[in-house]
């Protein structure tokens, strides 16, 4: 599954996300959730906060340890950032969240991401009976 | 007697109504962060880090909400 159609999901699924990115390696984004208010410009302003607040949190541990997810809770919203695997996904809610159901969710949405879709079983053609001679 | 009943219980009303609008409004306002180490921290309103992590978490929110 590509990075859009995993993120379509999620805004399909999650009621609680309004807007998404999927953020690669080098800080570029892969793919966003349509918002038609802020289009690109939104996308790019929520992947740069979104970098911007692991950045800040790396620099809050006393040893150099790598940030696995921060979510921040304000009274306008919530901005939500979870890493794996190399890949970022940063989300923003309305206020007061179910924190464990929208990471749930974004982990969820990251691991669908360049998984294959399970093949279908086809059954293998049956050979025509050779008659014994 | 029944003067200091009624203060007492007036008070009480006073504290539930505070804690009930004030209160949950001040709590709803917090960040968290987890680590690859699997080590976690849980930042409240009026800590630096707080503050810190929410100036850069506003920025997602547009310019109207600044």
């Amino acid at each position: 599954m590509d990075a859009a159609q995993a993120l379509e999901e999620l805004a399909e699924l999650s009621s609680q996300v309004d807007r998404a990115v999927v953020i690669r390696a080098d800080g570029s984004v892969l793919a966003a959730t349509p918002d038609d208010a802020a289009g690109a410009a939104g996308a790019e302003r929520l992947a740069r906060a979104a970098l911007d607040l692991v950045a800040t949190a790396f620099d809050l541990h006393g040893t150099p340890q790598e940030v696995s997810r921060v979510d921040v809770e304000l009274g306008e919203g919530a901005l939500f950032v979870v890493r794996e695997g190399g890949r970022t996904i940063a989300a923003t809610t309305g206020p007061r969240p179910t924190t464990g159901l929208v990471v749930y969710d974004l982990r969820t949405c990251l691991q669908r991401i360049g998984e294959e879709p399970k093949p279908k079983r086809r059954r293998a053609a049956r050979k025509p009976e050779e008659d014994g001679e | 007697m029944r003067r200091l009943l009624r203060l007492v219980v007036l008070a009480g009303l006073a504290i539930w109504a505070w804690r009930a609008l004030v209160g949950r409004h001040e709590h709803s306002e917090r960040a968290s962060v987890s680590y690859a180490d699997g080590s976690s921290i849980v930042l409240e309103p009026g800590s630096a880090a707080f503050e810190r992590l929410a100036g850069v978490a506003r920025g997602a929110f547009g310019p109207s909400a600044r």
